[in-house]
């Protein structure tokens, strides 16, 4: 067996992703863009013909794709009257790991990335956490997201304003200065505290950014 | 705005000098309130969104209106900025502290940074200026000090 080495001054697929610190979709297009739909909201029923058009892709592939990850159980599909529709199969046992991998490089995640990418240099750190990390969310739920770094408020809530009207999820954000997340945690502080121990969706920085953050 | 009152988001209100008044003298004692040493994030914050919310209705009142009870604090935000002509966008940004409000209330304690509260001050000195201006502009009488 030889050994694989690198192709120097060649870049592997989805290598420009990985650099901007972001996950390459593992999916092609078209099952990228129903997943993504499905998955992030998984609590809803979704209309065929509503899936068809948010997709922006030929009517054929579409219902095809749709046919595939029913058959594949990933999504159940459903029949009223002569309407037809289609919801992320919570019963199906990759439901969690499909619906974290969609998350975090087609869905939700990637939404948000886009919309705090004009903060990023401010960003240390940015990740979802509460009830959608969990996989716990509910209809109403809304996505909790956590920025530390030089932004403000304003600046942040403006910025994943626009995510949240392409997600139909209301996004709540908190912002904290890197001293005043440290001084609250070193005062144990019980939000921070809870929201550390908690499951967590990175969009910016990673957990071990986070423990210096927290320890410095 | 006639819309509005056909829909009964808002309604009209007899007010008067002594009504502004009194909603102003709460602005400003809630804004020197955000100051007490040793006050936590999420009371500080509170207080300043109230006084916002407090000159806000004041400067409903003046022409004669106010705010339906349901869903009062959304009304109140998306309905005064025509009386002292905030944009959109600055309806916007106090309707996201509005929705942080609520998150505070009903969900989790504590949940403010420092960063937050200092930011809800900020942004209630301002409708406060830009309240008391307009009043000043178009209702003198009611504001005379």
């Amino acid at each position: 067996m030889g050994i694989l080495l690198p192709i120097m001054g060649s870049r592997m697929p989805g290598s420009r992703n990985l650099l901007r610190g972001e996950v390459p979709p593992l999916f092609g297009k078209t099952r990228q863009r129903l997943l993504a739909l499905l998955y992030r909201r998984a609590d809803q029923e979704h209309l065929q013909e509503r899936l068809i058009q948010l997709a922006g892709l030929g009517r054929g592939t579409v219902q095809r794709e749709l046919e595939f990850l029913a058959r594949a159980q990933v999504v159940r599909r459903l029949v009223r009257g002569r309407q037809v529709y289609f919801q992320a199969n919570r019963e199906s046992p990759i439901y969690g790991e499909l619906r974290g991998l969609v998350l975090k490089t087609a869905g939700l995640a990637d939404a948000l990335r886009a919309g705090l990418a004009p903060l990023a240099g401010g960003l240390r750190v940015a990740f979802i956490y509460g009830s959608i990390a969990k996989g716990t969310e509910r209809r109403a739920s809304d996505v909790g997201v956590m920025l530390i770094g030089d932004v403000s408020f304003a600046q942040a809530s403006d910025a994943l304003g626009r995510a949240q009207e392409a997600l139909g999820r209301e996004i709540n954000p908190s912002v904290y200065a890197a001293a005043d997340f440290r001084a609250k945690l070193a005062a144990r502080h019980h939000f921070l505290r809870t929201v550390l121990a908690g499951e967590k969706i990175f969009l910016i920085g990673e957990e071990r950014e986070l423990a210096r953050l927290a320890k410095k | 705005m006639r819309d509005w009152l056909r829909n009964s988001w808002i309604v009209e209100h007899q007010s008067g000098a002594q009504e502004i008044a009194g909603l102003l003298a709460i602005v400003e004692r809630g804004l020197a309130n955000t100051k007490v040493v040793g006050l936590a994030e999420d009371w500080r914050f509170n207080i300043a969104y109230n006084a916002a919310l407090q000159a806000a209705t004041a400067a409903l009142a003046a022409p004669g209106l106010r705010a339906a009870r349901e869903q009062h604090h959304y009304r109140t935000v998306q309905s005064f900025a025509l009386m002292i002509g905030w944009s959109a966008a600055e309806v916007g940004r106090l309707d996201r502290f509005r929705k942080k409000r609520n998150i505070i209330g009903y969900e989790s304690a504590g949940v403010v940074s420092e960063r937050e509260a200092r930011e809800m001050y900020d942004l209630a000195v301002v409708l406060r200026d830009d309240v008391l201006a307009g009043l000043g502009k178009h209702y003198p009488k009611l504001v005379k000090r």
